[in-house]
């Protein structure tokens, strides 16, 4: 991240927890945290203990953050935040703990036309998958996939075609929603075939690589330890360690865990992404 | 190809069911949005990019340095000897790597061992240079709850420690000064051996000391096998014990395991150190007073004679006394207000000494100092004392001529060492330091030295120089070294300087010259020796002659060593 995305990205993170920016210049802010972003960003657990068990007023701390210390006033007294600070990181933790689910409704462009006929939202569901290629190395990517509750279409990559639109969280009027006709179970069943069959259908060197080195580095030990019959029972237990440490060095294996996934009610998706 | 494993976590399926259940509890589509971006900060796109370089702030790796992270990460796959020579930043290497596996999340928690007096300072690089939670180990509860943990070796592999060590496994092993792991049959080494790895670093800057052995046995614990086992590694690479054969193909296994970087390959260069000699004349009053208490000191070595304890205390003096008069008023105060409890009135050789002291009332080394950093401005200078006598009244007098300077010492806790550094980078233009210690005091934006008094002990003055005269040191290194004129000091000067050059060149292996001249006697306890049993000026220098020339003779056995290393390393000899 650029030090300008950490600037837009923790000013959106404060405008949407709660807080409110007390002083803005271009290279630092102070804002009023909100209850929920003190607890998340400053790591005092005792004293909102403290004060939750005693029943006091709370009294959620000010933080100043200076994005640019280069230029900034030198009477400022604040944190230096940037990528790869303990501070940024929980802003990004936090970030990743309050957007997990939503249940979403599109937000009629225009006015409805059939003023007395109710339109129909289709369901979709959209997970955002990270999938961690992982040897002695490791790579991720994300796979943004959605799917047609309705007809089991999936649509990939199905944020960036949701994006585009605008969503609220309650049903607009003149609208009803279709009754889905796959469970989430199955829909989510359905969306890792779809990735399983994805990796599985990908280019594997990385992995034959890594299956080769692993190979090459066990038969080593093995010519390293003398025969399994003629060794002391505490060399051929150090040789089993030393194999279970190559092994968790370098079996390659992909895994797939699920940032965030959301119900989304879509009148209709942007025609050039629809196939 | 056997069936990659393919694991999908399904722990969130449940909890979004529940939401959908009970229809509350839904975030938002801006909250979403952003989840989402934080999470494609922290994606890896690719398997042998560095990302921790984007995530440091306040210093900037050297190129060879991030070489050595991609080298280890990409060919040696996390295991590796890390060997560069003394002072090209062996720490920072090792921390990019721990830092670029965090990122990655290949590293969930490390273990660091360390020499116990380098703890505190792994733990704060950690923390400071690359933001990793490291704690220094202190209980043994630590071993459980601390991701990050450093510890020293000695007490690691101690009961009750090693229990708790052995039964973890751990992301990343980390052994700086690494070379104690040259002996299979020392507990260090079936220690490290017996610890549960994924990566493992080890750092020394002297892979070889002595004989083929030790280097197999280091790589031994990272990769076993790696120059086969133990009866082919003798048949294949061992022409003797300190010879190796079939040298190329030795090499080239090496290389593989181990990174060595040479300040002459890497040009890694220092910038020079140009060194001066400052004679300073006496005042007649101060004269007086050197001559009072050298009479002092050996009077009462002679009738006190062989007594350590008391040696040791008059030597403080001999050396005090050519600093300044309030370090010697500090001590003697001390020394009589033992000696001369309950008397009523002082002996007559205190109060002589009492008569001297009085007598000095302005200091000739004080006066060169201030013309000398008056010349020197607005550059900065550091000024090193060992006294904190001094230390005081230095500054107290560099404040009568408006001069801005911050003291420095031991003593400060972390907090006020910093805000002194601090201080002494934008605002002052002296420091005065009592102590040069590794505490990491990093002061390239300097480049004077003013040696006020001299420490006996060669570590200390290499050590107060390398604050300096270190990497990301732009200029030239001006050293000053005040010499008091027909004192001991500059009999001590004249052995440091002329001498063993000390201040000349970049000694790197200092520390295994002095081990090995004091097997015998501390260098401290020899000079003072020398100092107080000569009869005159002549005597002493001929004697200092003769502790040089053994010096030198230790050079060139270490010297030796490092060629055979050099040569088993890279198949050239060192320069």
């Amino acid at each position: 991240m650029e030090p300008r995305q950490i600037r837009t990205f923790t000013e959106r993170y404060l405008a949407n927890h709660g807080c409110h920016i007390i002083e803005s210049s271009p290279a630092h802010l102070v804002t009023q945290l909100s209850i929920q972003a003190d607890k998340d960003l400053l790591n005092r657990p005792f004293y909102w203990m403290y004060v939750e068990r005693c029943n006091l007023e709370p009294q959620p701390a000010r933080l100043c953050l200076i994005f640019d210390p280069e230029k900034c006033p030198e009477d400022v007294k604040g944190e230096y935040l940037f990528y790869g600070s303990p501070r940024f990181s929980r802003f990004l933790s936090s970030a990743l703990q309050h957007g997990q689910f939503v249940r979403l409704y599109q937000q009629p462009s225009g006015r409805n036309p059939y003023m007395y006929v109710s339109k129909p939202y289709t369901p979709w569901l959209a997970v955002n998958f990270k999938i961690s290629y992982i040897c002695d190395q490791k790579k991720d990517r994300i796979s943004y996939l959605g799917i047609n509750l309705q007809n089991g279409h999936i649509l990939e990559p199905f944020y960036q075609t949701i994006r585009q639109l605008s969503w609220t969280s309650k049903l607009p009027a003149q609208r009803h929603t279709i009754e889905p006709r796959l469970s989430i179970a199955e829909a989510v069943g359905e969306l890792e075939y779809y990735l399983q069959d994805q990796l599985e259908n990908e280019d594997q060197t990385w992995a034959e690589e890594a299956m080769e080195r692993l190979d090459l580095e066990l038969n080593q030990l093995d010519s390293y330890y003398p025969d399994e019959t003629k060794i002391s029972a505490e060399l051929s237990q150090e040789k089993k360690q030393r194999r279970r440490e190559t092994i968790w060095q370098y079996h390659p294996r992909v895994e797939v865990s699920v940032i965030n996934a959301g119900l989304f009610y879509v009148e209709q998706l942007p025609p050039s992404l629809e196939n | 190809m056997r069936q990659l494993p393919i694991r999908m976590d399904r722990q969130w399926l449940n909890k979004f069911q529940h939401l959908i259940e009970n229809d509350t509890g839904w975030s938002n589509w801006e909250r979403f949005q952003l989840a989402l971006e934080a999470a494609e900060a922290q994606i890896v796109p690719t398997f042998d990019s560095i990302q921790s370089l984007n995530q440091i702030q306040g210093f900037e790796p050297l190129p060879h340095q991030i070489d050595v992270v991609r080298r280890v990460i990409n060919e040696m796959r996390g295991r590796a000897i890390l060997a560069d020579e003394v002072g090209l930043g062996k720490t920072i290497e090792a921390g990019l790597i721990l830092k670029e596996y965090v990122i990655r999340g290949l590293v969930k928690n490390a273990l660091i061992l360390v020499p116990s007096s380098l703890v505190l300072q792994w733990t704060r690089e950690l923390n400071q240079k690359f933001q990793i939670p490291a704690v220094a180990q202190k209980k043994e509860w630590m071993w459980d709850k601390c991701d990050f943990i450093v510890a020293s070796l000695d007490t690691a592999k101690r009961d009750p420690h090693r229990q708790y060590v052995l039964s973890k496994h751990y992301d990343l092993l980390i052994v700086d000064e690494a070379h104690k792991l040259k002996n299979r049959r020392t507990k260090n080494w079936q220690f490290v051996n017996q610890l549960q790895k994924k990566y493992c670093l080890l750092l020394t800057a002297t892979p070889v000391q002595n004989e083929m052995n030790e280097l197999y046995n280091l790589v031994t614990l990272l990769k076993p096998g790696q120059l086969g086992n133990e009866s082919r590694f003798q048949s294949d690479y061992v022409a003797g014990k300190r010879k190796a054969k079939n040298e190329e193909q030795l090499r080239e296994e090496i290389s593989r395991v181990l990174i060595r970087n040479r300040r002459r390959d890497s040009n890694l260069n220092l910038t020079r150190r140009i060194v001066k000699t400052i004679p300073i004349q006496l005042s007649p009053a101060e004269r007086a007073l050197y001559e009072g208490i050298t009479q002092f000191v050996r009077s009462r070595y002679q009738s006190h004679a062989a007594d350590l304890k008391s040696m040791l205390a008059l030597l403080v003096l001999q050396k005090e006394v050519c600093s300044s008069r309030d370090a010697v008023f500090h001590t003697l105060f001390k020394l009589f207000q033992r000696g001369e409890q309950g008397k009523e009135t002082l002996s007559p050789e205190v109060a002589h000494l009492a008569e001297l002291l009085r007598a000095v009332t302005s200091s000739s080394k004080v006066d060169t100092a201030i013309k000398l950093i008056k010349e020197i401005s607005p550059d900065k200078v550091i000024v090193f004392t060992e006294y904190r006598a001094t230390q005081d009244m230095l500054i107290r007098e560099l404040a009568k001529e408006g001069i801005h300077a911050v003291p420095y010492r031991g003593g400060f806790n972390r907090n006020k060492k910093d805000w002194m550094m601090e201080l002494f980078q934008k605002r002052a233009q002296v420091m005065v330091a009592t102590e040069a210690g590794g505490e990491g005091i990093n002061l390239q934006f300097c480049h004077h030295i003013i040696n006020f008094d001299m420490p006996w002990n060669p570590m200390r003055v290499e050590q107060r120089i390398g604050r300096v005269h270190r990497l990301g040191q732009k200029s030239d290194v001006h050293i000053y070294n005040f010499a008091t004129e027909n004192t001991i000091e500059e009999h001590i000067i004249w052995l440091l300087h002329e001498k063993i050059q000390l201040f000349e060149t970049v000694v790197g292996e200092l520390e295994t010259i002095l081990n090995k001249m004091e097997e015998e006697e501390s260098m401290e306890q020899s000079l003072m020796r020398i100092m107080l049993e000569s009869d005159d000026d002549r005597q002493v220098r001929q004697r200092l002659n003769e502790w040089g020339e053994s010096f030198h003779k230790k050079i060139q056995t270490v010297q030796e060593q490092k060629e055979r290393q050099e040569v088993l390393l890279y198949g050239t000899q060192a320069d």
